[in-house]
């Protein structure tokens, strides 16, 4: 490594016999730079670990990604709450103190180095400065030599030595000052940003008075410890509120659950509003709030937006998301397996959880959200045709259906038929858990762009009885077909139509499998296949008579494909979990605002702190300590002209320069 | 000695009031009003302010500065004559596609394809002219890399101007999308050169700096052909605040700084190479010393770390008021927070151990990824609140 001779040094004022011995040691380490640096630096590698690892998960995500040993390892060094890790907290801390001691140290010989002007050297020392020039002038004049450090923007001092003069100038002693302020401000900015911390609570958490709530219960199940009073010093939290409820308390995220902080005022919400741009992007989110407090004559009524939040006392109350409020649903409920189609009806609302019997057990529905908009980029026709970029699905319910066993599987469903490839479907997805994505059940719209025509058909297919009969119906007899012969086929349609009641479109090719020999199988199955799909033709047509508007001499070509994209959907059935389908019937929508609640002493702190951060660096920066020495030797009538500055840059020689022939010119 | 004294202050007074410097003044702030009274009703308490902030930041620039003058004057008059032509179509965005002017020259799209020829052809001049040793070269290198900046200021100027075109909904300044911010690092990191250049006196390193414009370039026009990046879209509520138009900018001149800085690193490295290799290499003589060279990214560093101070600072005041917190260890907060430590780290270790040259430029190089992967990475890999700009 080639370095530059190191032209600046520091002037590091320090007087060791002043400082007890024991010091002696630690104090320097403490307030080194070396130190210093290698805390910024190990600051900077923690915050790199934890943008990089997400955090606050849950832990199954980590055993997933890293398995169960790492998961460990990297959980025992608090990893995964990088930013509320002890060790982070101390490298903190430790910052804290050495630049504490850092100022300590150097700031009471800043200070005195600011009002310095060391006018007392001898001459000698002033010809060691840096810059040095020696001439001998016409005639040596105070008044004239003051006059011209002056018009250089330099205080001056006058010393008269025995053998002459010394006029000594200063400028730019802010300079020191953006020391001081720079690296007091970083212990203001740490003091700050520990009353906002929650510092308190782990204290009181580890003193046992105070411990996180992890299960979801209603306010009023939970536990004492997990209160916190309106006495709390700060805190940062967030509460949905429906419109038309009010609330008093917010939840603070704590470790792996919460904690309930009781608020000394109450807030209603009046109303939610999001607005939208014509792209379907959200323009605008706001809620009209009143605030009411014991205190308080009036309530305080304010609408608050993103940006725009409202600052009572030292609280501050922040537009921060939204949610569904419990929006009232009207449910169709359809039994996969019914031979009839007759949906149950339900009243239920968002949040809520249903008990479902059916024949193969019991279900609970859980009702987890309800979305009103579901905007998505439009297709290219769409853009060509309306010029929209965006295009709306309408409303989705998302839930969950658990089985007896505890297992649950989610659903979205849409309220409205959605166009795909020109045909309308309702579509409906499901998965096993939220890592996945959903799949999708796509069941097509009749010509009313419902769901009843499946569903009669279904209800139809369903119905062991009915089929018979239309199937006997159905199939040409006597004339020309042999009695036998038309039993055998009557036969095997409704056995076909047995397995695919029983088992789906597999059920055909399990029972081939099974009981055809090995050979003949493809040939069986391409026959079963085909009379399967005669069979439910037949039952299409019946169902097609019983919607009077259709005309069945005649099938067209809607119809024609809404039996085989019917046909698509009951292949796809069996996977759909439960034997249930939930159909959003009608809704009302009922917002809820998420706020986000913060009592923050520490932040004028912060800002303090910031402001002296950037006052200190300009002046560290861009106000530069300069001192010239104009030492007149009375002897040999020279004067000696010396300069230095505290940092050594390229431009203070040509400055030296300058004012050297400032001098001269007067002198 | 009176008399002295006051030939002495006359000629600081002059240097305060030149003619020059007052038209400059009195046109910036006849253009401040003059914006006022056009947009003043929809401006807030806060806008006004940043207006007159604005004003007066101008006018101590010019002063500082002179070549600021010029450039604003032919600033003003594309971007004047852009509206107007704008105007004469009834403001109909669809101006942009018929109005000859504004097809081929100064519609905000036209002028971005102008800016990013010229900071590419300036960049092959500057190395030109440094291989070639040819002055005459890399002053038109210099000249390409104004009239480079000039074109980015003007698009952006009516860029703004077209946002409120297409649907005074979407009206904003163009400081907040990821392809509205690479322009402007773009337009401050070659002006910020441009001004060290005029101060050292040496074009040489022109073509180091020009380079990371080159690649910002770059990534502009595949961000515009490949992703349709540059279609004005509205803003979404979090960004609908004044605090965004100041603390964007504050955030731009710290990664310009930083990037110069780096760059001047580099050209520092190769030449200390050189040097090494064959100490009478005319390369040598075309390059400034390498004093000069860790002079200048000193004073990079510190000019973006001063800004960067402000852009975390004003970031933490807008993150209270957007999110209600002031950190949130977002990881778009937490980058700004990393790069700053790098650069403090770095200030100091120069200052304590007095180290220089190589170990600190490559330092500075270092910290270019760092700022990089703040200013980029995080939209690409890592996600959080800040997702203005996702690629
Ligand atoms: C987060 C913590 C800190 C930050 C952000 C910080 C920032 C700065 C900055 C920006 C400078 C100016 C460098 C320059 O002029 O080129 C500086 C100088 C300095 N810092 Fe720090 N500093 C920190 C902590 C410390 C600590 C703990 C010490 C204790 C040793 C320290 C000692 C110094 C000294 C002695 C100077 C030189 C002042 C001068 O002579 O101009 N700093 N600091």
């Amino acid at each position: 490594m080639k370095n530059f001779p190191i032209m600046s040094h520091l002037p590091h004022p320090q007087s060791p016999s002043q400082t007890p011995k024991k010091h002696a040691v630690f104090m320097p380490f403490l307030g080194s730079m070396n130190l210093a640096v290698s805390l910024l630096v190990m600051l900077a590698i923690a915050s790199v670990i934890g943008t990089v690892l997400k955090q606050n998960e849950l832990f199954q995500g980590y055993i997933i990604k890293f398995g169960p040993f790492w998961t460990q390892v990297f959980n025992e060094l608090g990893l995964f709450n990088v930013y509320g890790a002890a060790w982070f907290i101390l490298v903190l801390l430790f910052l804290l103190i050495s630049t504490s001691v850092c100022v300590y140290r150097n700031g009471p010989g800043f200070m005195k180095d600011m009002k310095q002007f060391s006018e007392k050297l001898s001459l000698h020392a002033y010809q060691r400065q840096p810059h040095v020039t020696t001439y001998t002038p016409q005639q040596f004049d105070i008044e004239i030599a003051q006059s011209v450090l002056k018009d250089q923007g330099y205080k001056t001092k006058v010393h008269h030595r025995d053998d002459g003069i010394t006029i000594a100038g200063l400028k730019g002693s802010w300079n020191r000052l953006g020391y001081i302020f720079t690296h007091v401000s970083i212990i203001i900015i740490c003091i700050g940003a520990l009353m906002d911390s929650n510092l308190l609570l782990k204290y009181r958490e580890l003193t046992g008075d105070l411990e996180a709530e992890t299960r979801s219960v209603p306010l009023d199940k939970i536990e004492q410890k997990s209160w916190l009073g309106p006495e709390n010093f700060s805190f940062r939290g967030t509460v949905n509120i429906a419109e038309n409820q009010q609330s008093d308390v917010l939840f603070l995220p704590y470790e792996q659950g919460f904690l309930v902080q009781k608020l000394p005022f109450t807030i209603d919400v009046k109303d939610f509003r999001i607005q939208y741009y014509d792209t379907g992007m959200p323009k605008s989110f706001e809620s009209d709030i009143i605030l009411s407090a014991p205190d308080l004559d009036k309530p305080i009524e304010k609408t608050i937006a993103v940006n725009h939040p409202l600052f009572y006392k030292n609280y501050a109350i922040y537009q921060s998301s939204f949610s569904d409020g419990g929006s009232l649903l009207k449910l169709k409920i359809h039994s996969l397996k019914a031979p009839e189609n007759k949906p149950l009806i339900l009243d239920t609302a968002v949040d809520k959880t249903e008990s479902l019997k059916t024949p193969i057990g019991t279900f609970k529905l859980e009702l987890s959200d309800f979305k009103m908009h579901n905007i998505v980029p439009a297709s290219e026709e769409e853009r060509a045709l309306t010029g929209k970029k965006m295009h709306n699905n309408g409303p989705t319910i998302i839930f969950k259906v658990r089985n007896e066993q505890g297992q649950a599987l989610e659903y979205e469903n849409y309220m409205m038929p959605i166009e795909q490839e020109g045909r309308q479907f309702f579509i409906a997805g499901m998965r096993a858990s939220q890592a996945e994505p959903y799949r999708y059940l796509f069941i097509p719209a009749d010509s009313n762009r419902q769901l009843d025509r499946f569903f009669n058909f279904l209800a139809l297919i369903n119905n062991r009885i009915e089929t018979k009969k239309i199937i006997e119906n159905a199939i040409p007899s006597g004339i020309g077909f042999e009695q036998n012969a038309y039993r055998m086929q009557v036969r095997l349609l409704t056995q076909l139509l047995a397995l695919v009641r029983q088992k789906g479109f597999n059920g055909i090719n399990e029972f081939v499998t099974q009981n055809v020999p090995q050979q003949d199988q493809q040939k069986v199955m391409e026959y079963y296949t085909s009379q399967t799909s005669v069979a439910l033709q037949t039952l299409y047509l019946s169902i097609l008579e019983q919607e009077k508007d259709q005309n069945i001499q005649e099938i067209s070509n809607f119809n024609k494909q809404w039996f085989d994209d019917a046909i698509t959907a009951l292949s796809n059935l069996p996977d759909y979990g439960p034997p249930l389908f939930i159909q959003l019937d009608s809704f009302k929508q009922i917002e809820a605002t998420g706020l986000q609640i913060t009592k923050s002493p520490g932040k004028d702190v912060v800002y303090f702190g910031s402001a002296l951060l950037i006052i200190g660096v300009f002046f560290l920066f861009y106000v530069r300590q300069k001192r010239i020495w104009l030492a007149y030797s009375a002897e040999d009538q020279t004067l000696t002209i010396a300069g230095k500055d505290t940092k050594e840059l390229p431009e203070v020689a040509q400055e030296f320069q300058q004012v050297v022939q400032a001098v001269q010119s007067k002198l | 000695m009176n008399t002295m004294n006051s030939t002495v202050e006359m000629t600081a007074s002059k240097k305060l009031f030149s003619i020059k410097d007052s038209i400059w003044a009195l046109l910036v702030i006849a253009g401040a009003f003059y914006a006022w009274q056009s947009f003043g009703h929809i401006m807030d308490a806060y806008e006004d302010g940043i207006l007159v902030g604005s004003a007066i930041g101008l006018i101590l620039l010019g002063r500082f500065w002179p070549s600021i003058k010029t450039l604003s004057y032919a600033v003003a008059t594309l971007s004047l004559l852009a509206l107007w032509t704008y105007t004469q179509h009834n403001n109909q965005i669809s101006a942009n596609e018929q109005a000859f002017f504004l097809k081929f020259l100064i519609s905000s799209q036209s002028a971005f394809m102008w800016m990013s020829a010229l900071f590419v052809l300036s960049t092959i001049g500057y190395f030109a002219g440094l291989i070639a040793k040819s002055d005459f070269t890399t002053k038109i290198a210099s000249i390409l890399a104004w009239s480079g900046a000039a074109f980015g200021l003007v698009g952006m100027m009516v860029r703004w101007r077209e946002s409120y075109l297409i649907n005074p909904e979407y009206g904003h300044i163009p400081v907040s999308s990821l392809y509205e911010v690479f322009i402007l690092f773009a337009v401050l990191t070659t002006l910020m050169y441009l001004y060290y250049e005029q101060k050292i006196r040496t074009r040489s390193m022109g073509g180091f700096v020009m380079l990371i414009v080159s690649a910002s370039v770059a990534f502009l026009l595949w961000y515009t052909f490949d992703r349709g990046a540059h279609e004005i879209q509205p803003l979404v509520p979090a960004l609908k605040s004044y605090w965004m138009k100041i603390h964007v900018p504050a955030n731009f001149i710290g990664y310009g700084g930083f990037s110069i800085a780096a760059m001047v690193g580099l050209a520092y490295v190769l030449t200390e190479k050189i040097q090494l290799k064959n100490p009478n290499s005319s390369f040598l003589r075309a390059m400034p010393s390498l004093e000069s060279m860790d002079d200048l990214m000193y004073k990079t560093i510190a000019l973006g770390f001063a800004f960067f101070t402000i852009a975390t600072v004003l970031g933490a005041m807008w993150a209270a008021e957007a999110w209600g917190g002031y950190w949130s260890w977002d990881p778009k907060e937490t980058w700004a927070l990393i790069v700053w430590l790098n650069y403090a780290a770095w200030l100091h270790i120069r200052m304590s151990k007095g180290w220089r040259g190589r170990p600190m430029a490559l330092w500075a190089l270092i910290g270019l990824v760092v700022t990089t992967f703040a200013f980029l990475g995080v939209n690409m890999f890592l996600s959080g609140l800040h997702s203005y700009g996702e690629l």
